[in-house]
């Protein structure tokens, strides 16, 4: 390949176009020096920004083919190999204000970001006897979600929030949310996850792993959301449909083994709203034969050693 | 070809064609499956939100009742894969969690080893089975079917715990699809999500997701859409009329299991691959290929 093209989505503050640069390909080189090269020999206009080039400052993210990436990490090599072009597609960030070019507006979420209180609340009194230590299982509780640079990769494909930017909180402030929640040091954990189940959709969250995919620290965000959901419980948070749907398939499988359908409805959402919103549905079903409602799962062959692990983890969890 | 069979609650219930149609196809590919007893729900994604160790501990128990058999355990649903490779990863990468788990499920008569590798169908038909093989087993090609692969998330991520193949530019489902002779359909949502795990805490928001999905594959011009995993094709399907609520263009595209479309490729009858089980009628489909 002699060539590569970058088709690079353009924005000067009121119109919107793509615009083409073409430049000689160089083995071993990242998104960014594309870019950077672009704007010294070809285009001053073009607007981006960056730092550090070492995936440190999170400055740097955009979209390649649909794709948020952190322009400094990422390998054009690569890219070309994945794609098999020799023409890449850059965007802004997605679920983003733009600004410039690639260059979007962080302010509307980093004021969002401080509804969790990104920061340790600490109680002064325990703290003044036994200081900030955390022992070594302490801290890797936190490691992950502390290892988040704010490039906001996870937000541009995350399937929830690009539906409900309003209801569902951006990844990150669900990883920040609950980086605080679990510190050992902190003292007000509430303070941290009630917003998030509150105002961020907590339960909204659809599991489709693209801010776990996206991140480019691997900082984990949708296991940050599960960790949130247990913390929620734990402080009595258990009646609201994520948390009754969750709790369906728990008690199923120590019943049975396995889920049972036909119930789930009723142990998530309640009789009355089954019954009133759920029957065109399962009339759709029943004449399809796709529910049955004598079908009960029958408890699985060695039901008994499944009960038992329910209850030695709970021996082991108390322990 | 042999495989401890992981069905997952799903075709338990609302998708038994899924089961059906993979037990038809297995038969007619030769590839014989070992339903594993007394396995349980992986999870689903749910149980890891009230106790992780139990999600775990559950999962390594379904793993170790495959090793029981010196076998590797094969599934047809994402979630259920992604829950079961999770759960491999964690226990073979951490020495300290395996030797915590194995305790509890040594209590009560199981052992995870590590020795069962954790598959699904289209895997095993790409890299074990070979899609030229497939080809000599084809009766009735479907051509000039137009066909819209949708993967589902828990298929390619995360791509740490997946990673078959690359998930921002996956093949596997095209190539599969190709081999059966019907045309592949460049459609904008192919990777997205169809938003089933959160239909009942976020339902308008799902049924707007399903209904972009639906609607991305039908303006492309396909006559169905088809999925490796049960999850996607229920809310796709079973939810349709209630997304098109949402859209005043017409969303109307039927769904297949991956199964299926193999299943009428290989020459089964609609009837053996339950074809008639779907909310959104097939029938189209069928007129196309049944000519």
């Amino acid at each position: 390949m002699d060539k590569i093209t970058y088709r690079i989505k353009r924005f000067d503050g009121t119109r919107e176009w793509f615009q083409e640069y073409t430049f000689p390909y160089e083995k071993n080189k990242t998104v960014l020096w594309g870019l950077i090269k672009i704007r010294d020999e070809q285009d001053p206009t073009l607007n981006f920004t960056s730092a550090c080039r070492s995936a440190i400052c999170g400055s740097c993210g955009v979209r390649v083919n649909g794709n948020a990436a952190l322009a400094c990490k990422t390998s054009l090599d690569e890219l070309l190999e994945i794609y098999q072009t020799s023409t890449l597609t850059i965007e802004p960030l997605s679920n983003y204000r733009v600004i410039r070019d690639l260059v979007v507006d962080w302010e509307p979420k980093l004021e969002r970001m401080k509804e969790v209180k990104p920061w340790l609340i600490a109680s002064e009194e325990k703290d003044l006897s036994l200081g900030f230590i955390q022992s070594e299982e302490e801290f890797h509780k936190i490691s992950n979600p502390t290892d988040c640079i704010l490039c906001g990769c996870c937000v541009s494909e995350c399937t929830q929030h690009s539906t409900n930017s309003q209801g569902f909180y951006e990844p990150f402030i669900f990883t920040k949310s609950y980086r605080f929640t679990i510190d050992s040091r902190d003292n007000a954990p509430s303070q941290h996850l009630t917003p998030s189940l509150e105002k961020g959709g907590l339960w909204k969250c659809v599991r489709c792993m693209q801010c776990v995919t996206k991140c480019p620290k691997g900082v984990r965000p949708a296991d940050h959301i599960s960790g949130l959901r247990k913390e929620s419980m734990g402080l009595g948070h258990q009646q609201n449909k994520g948390a009754r749907h969750a709790y369906a398939f728990y008690d199923d499988i120590r019943k049975t083994g396995r889920l049972n359908e036909m119930t789930l409805p009723l142990k998530t959402e309640g009789l009355t709203k089954t019954l009133s919103r759920r029957i065109p549905l399962a009339l759709r079903l029943l004449r399809k034969g796709k529910l049955n409602p004598l079908h009960f799962p029958r408890p699985v062959q060695g039901i008994e050693g499944v009960r038992k692990i329910y209850r030695l983890v709970q021996k082991e969890e108390r322990s | 070809m042999k495989y401890a069979f992981f069905p997952g609650c799903t075709l338990e219930g609302a998708a038994k064609e899924a089961l059906t149609s993979t037990q038809k196809i297995a038969e007619a590919l030769g590839i014989e499956l070992v339903e594993l007893e007394g396995w349980t729900c992986c999870g689903a994604s749910h149980v890891q939100d009230i106790d992780d160790l139990l999600a775990l501990s559950l999962n390594a128990r379904n793993i170790a009742l495959a090793e029981k058999l010196n076998l590797p355990l094969l599934t047809v649903c994402n979630t259920c894969t992604l829950m079961l490779r999770s759960a491999k990863q964690q226990l073979d990468q951490t020495p300290e969690l395996k030797d915590k788990v194995n305790t509890i499920l040594g209590q009560s008569g199981y052992t995870y080893s590590g020795s069962s590798e954790v598959t699904h169908l289209l895997w095993v038909l790409l890299k074990n089975y070979g899609l030229d093989n497939l080809k000599k087993k084809i009766k009735r090609p479907l051509t000039g079917l137009k066909v819209a692969s949708f993967y589902g998330c828990h298929i390619l991520r995360p791509p740490d715990i997946m990673g078959f193949e690359n998930s921002l530019n996956p093949q596997s489902l095209e190539k599969l699809v190709e081999a059966l002779g019907a045309e592949n359909v460049a459609f904008e949502k192919r990777l997205d999500c169809c938003g089933f795990h959160a239909v009942f805490p976020a339902e308008q928001e799902v049924l707007k997701i399903t209904g972009l999905d639906c609607l991305s594959a039908r303006e492309a011009g396909a006559h169905c859409m088809v999925t490796p995993c049960p999850l996607c094709q229920m809310q796709l399907d079973m939810y349709q009329p209630d997304s098109q609520k949402q859209f005043k263009e017409t969303l109307t595209i039927p769904v297949l299991h991956l199964s299926q479309l193999i299943g009428l490729a290989l020459g089964l009858s609609p009837q053996d691959l339950g074809l008639g089980r779907h909310i959104v009628d097939t029938h189209p489909v069928l007129e196309k290929i049944l000519k």
